[in-house]
């Protein structure tokens, strides 16, 4: 991949200010073959500027980064609203975004370099990264529904903050929003590259909450993708709602005539937790107990009740002993829609690290969970009965979102119009 | 809260029999123990048992098949119609030795046993049949003596289980003082004798946590797990109403009914078993505790009287050691002396936080006060106490 500053690595001196402004050289045409491009390449009758081509379509019924098969990467992003901004500059703010995420995810930049004395439209770090499949979806947090912006009236009444659920403790840096950004997209910094630029289109108006960035999905939702493993190396997600599953999605995940708020329908409520994982504990567990906790085979994913990895667990079935094959207390029980009267969500996580711990020095990692459900009902239940799970040991939830994502759009139509009108 | 120890409680009945160097851990249909202790049975992997069936006929009693793997096999014997023959066993080949068997099978009657069986080759014999020994073949790597079979570890088992008895029964008798403190409306007394009587549940812990709801009870803290505010009870409610709140109003009630609940832990201990398994994971539990909710100043949160019950967690997950110690000498000086070494480090650490009376005359200091780079020397030193610690389970389990 060939950048401005790859350029310049090859002259004498830096990055000289005059020939990026001037830069038309800077990118060679090797670059070029290869579909890429810089800020000022400006190729021949290029109507916009192509970073890859591997791109999910931004407009459809429901928004895209829902059942599109997970990506590699995440950048998640809570903004929120700041004082003295009015509904016409919500709404004009949601065209923006909206502009911007179609362009993004088409492969473009946000916008066309023309002015050499102005500060670039995009910010550029994206320029020669394929775009990676890259989708961007929103949502509306609850407090967005207040009186600031007159749409109290169109307040969904499954919309509300979680109640206190067990196992948490949230770090209020770390919980609640007017507005989410979920970007995913194969490469980290395609991803990143949405977030930040919706983040700079927003100034004013907008400002970050809180943002985690995930490297490795933790989630399945095509029966084409391979399960991926979690950072406590086992399969996460062999159970989940996939994006073939048509009936599973309407009845699990898409908001459809049940909502009071006919503009959701064809939405979906994304709940967003932060769970630490005490990886270091973990990893000292012996095999056999670290797949008690869980349920499952650690290396062939198998329920304990046997089989293989897409086998439904028995959770009946009784081992030698008498005692239940899969524990009484195993993750994959007290989560099965077998013991929460059917209830099911789609869930689409990732794995996240922010460092290292400054008080313990341990790994500040986990699980940045992601799920979409047709009402967040769904994730409260789940988590009661999670109350119980052997797992808890052993992870501890610390950031919390909740947010109502609106249905797909239709080319013309923007996010503004749908929350409005 | 963790629910942890139910995992390692959670095989069920258990009873022995040590035959010609040969260690068997019988279990299901043929056995009549009915204790909530753990299993120490070593099967060969974490698969499934092997099942084999035994049909009696008048012709003999084939077992198939004939051949499993080590470790765990389900025998399942029936009789349809042999009216000449009722039974079948497991015996070693020289057949001097019964190892498992299921008697008294009519016909029309079905039956079985469970073992944990090594390699080698066996009989299975049926008296009465016109063929009544049948060679049945264990292949595979050996799995190692089960611990009951070892006087260390059975000695070690023991002590634990007169250690966790011990604890408890002091936990009961310091949180009744406790409780007198806060009847006679004591709070300053109540604040020190707090502290005294955690140290005793911050010792038996893993065991406690066998019974997930009375963990949850007598320890739970508020989100973790409990989130219902009347479920919120226990030593942390209390710590709340007299660090945070203030007051005693409430408290009596409160006090006596954690009272109730640790004189039912001191009836259920009485009656547990535990395994050598359980006592090493128990003991990196403990340290786990110690590494992730005191460190963080997480479980006492409103008293910050972190280190007392902090240092409670290092001496009972080294009791464990001390207990093991006969047996480890032999079997695992290394793991024995890295874990001896960097338990040095942890109480060298603990000595710089060691005040007179100290803080609530907990004998240390307000943890509040300690800085995060001790914190995370501490840290560093707990958890490579831990790492070492969890090492043992394999050396006591082969």
């Amino acid at each position: 991949m060939t950048s401005p500053q790859d350029t310049e690595r090859s002259g004498k001196s830096g990055p000289s200010r005059r020939r990026l402004l001037t830069g038309a050289g800077l990118v060679g045409a090797g670059a070029l073959a290869g579909g890429l491009a810089g800020y000022f390449a400006q190729p021949e009758g290029a109507a916009g500027v192509v970073l890859g081509d591997q791109r999910i379509p931004f407009y459809g019924t429901h928004q895209a980064g829902i059942t599109t098969p997970a990506q590699d990467r995440l950048a998640f992003g809570t903004l929120n609203v700041v004082s003295g901004t009015t509904a016409a500059d919500l709404r004009d703010l949601l065209r923006d975004w909206t502009t911007a995420a179609a362009r993004m995810t088409a492969g473009q930049l946000v916008g066309e370099e023309t002015e050499p004395q102005a500060p670039p439209v995009d910010t550029g770090e994206a320029v020669g990264s394929p775009v990676s499949r890259l989708t961007v979806t929103i949502g509306y947090g609850p407090a967005l529904f207040d009186h600031r912006f007159g749409l109290a009236a169109r307040k969904p009444s499954a919309l509300a903050d979680l109640p206190p659920l067990p196992n948490e403790n949230l770090d209020p840096d770390y919980t609640g929003g007017d507005l989410a950004v979920q970007a995913c997209s194969d490469d980290p910094l395609v991803a990143f590259h949405a977030v930040r630029n919706l983040a700079r289109i927003g100034m004013g108006v907008v400002a970050h909450n809180w943002m985690e960035l995930g490297f490795g999905r933790t989630s399945t939702t095509s029966t084409a993708q391979a399960t991926p493993r979690n950072l406590l190396g086992f399969k996460d997600g062999t159970r989940n709602i996939k994006a073939e599953q048509i009936g599973p999605l309407e009845q699990h995940v898409w908001v459809g005539g049940e909502t009071d708020q006919p503009w959701l329908r064809g939405g979906s409520y994304l709940v967003a937790r932060k769970i630490r994982m005490f990886v270091e504990n973990w990893d000292r567990d012996y095999l056999q107990d670290q797949e008690n906790v869980i349920g499952r085979a650690k290396t062939s994913g198998a329920p304990l009740s046997g089989g293989t990895e897409f086998s439904t667990p028995d959770f009946a079935a009784s081992g030698a002993d008498g005692q239940p094959a899969i524990p009484a207390d195993a993750h994959i029980r007290l989560a099965s829609p077998e013991h929460n009267g059917g209830t099911r969500i789609l869930r689409r996580g990732y794995s996240f690290t922010d460092g290292i711990d400054p008080q313990t020095g341990t790994l500040l990692g986990g699980l940045f969970f992601i799920a979409f459900m047709k009402n967040p009902g769904q994730f409260v239940r789940l988590q009661r009965s999670l109350a119980a799970d052997a797992l808890n040991e052993y992870i501890h939830h610390t950031g919390s979102g909740v947010f109502a994502c609106p249905p797909g759009l239709r080319p013309g139509q923007h996010w503004g119009d749908t929350l409005f009108t | 809260m963790s629910t942890d120890g139910k995992r390692h409680g959670r095989h069920g009945a258990v009873m022995t029999a040590v035959a010609a160097g040969l260690a068997l851990v019988i279990s299901g249909c043929a056995s009549s123990g009915s204790s909530s202790g753990g299993s120490a049975a070593t099967a060969a992997g974490p698969g499934k048992p092997a099942a084999v069936t035994v049909d009696l006929t008048s012709q003999g009693c084939q077992p198939k098949p004939a051949k499993v793997p080590a470790g765990e096999v389900d025998f399942t014997v029936t009789n349809t119609s042999a009216g000449a023959v009722s039974e079948a066993e497991l015996r070693t080949a020289d057949l001097s030795k019964i190892l498992g068997e299921q008697e008294n099978l009519t016909p029309g009657l079905s039956g079985g046993f469970s073992l944990t069986i090594q390699p080698g080759t066996y009989t299975i014999s049926c008296p009465g049949a016109s063929q009544p020994h049948w060679t049945f073949t264990v292949t595979g790597k050996a799995a190692g003596p089960a611990w009951q079979g070892n006087p260390q570890l059975a000695a070690a088992v023991k002590g634990y289980a007169g250690y966790i008895k011990q604890n408890t029964a002091a936990l009961v008798s310091h949180t009744q003082m406790f409780c007198q403190a806060i009847d006679a409306g004591n709070l300053t007394q109540a604040k020190v004798l707090y502290p005294q009587a955690r140290v005793y549940y911050e010792r038996i812990e893993p065991v406690a946590e066998i019974w997930g709801s009375l963990d949850t009870d007598i320890d739970g803290r508020w989100e973790n797990p409990v989130t219902v505010a009347s479920e919120f009870i226990g030593f942390h409610k209390l710590e709340q109403l007299m660090w945070q709140d203030k007051t005693l109003a409430g408290a009596p009630k409160l006090c006596r009914d954690l009272v109730k609940n640790e004189q039912q832990l001191l009836t259920l201990v009485g009656s547990a078993q535990y395994s050598p398994l359980e006592m090493t994971s128990g003991a990196t539990d403990l340290i786990n505790e110690a590494a992730t909710s005191k460190i963080s100043g997480e479980e006492e949160r409103y008293s910050d009287t972190d280190l007392p019950v902090f240092a409670a967690n290092v001496e009972a997950a080294m009791e464990v050691v001390s207990l093991l110690q006969p047996y480890l000498q032999d079997k695992a000086p290394g793991a024995l002396a890295q874990i001896q070494q960097r338990h040095a480090t942890v109480t060298g650490l603990l000595a710089d936080d060691k005040a007179s009376p100290g803080y609530d005359d907990t004998g240390y200091v307000d943890y509040s006060a300690v800085q995060n780079s001790q914190r995370r020397q501490l840290s560093a030193a707990v958890n490579a106490l831990a790492e070492a610690l969890s090492k043992l389970s394999v050396q006591v389990s082969a």
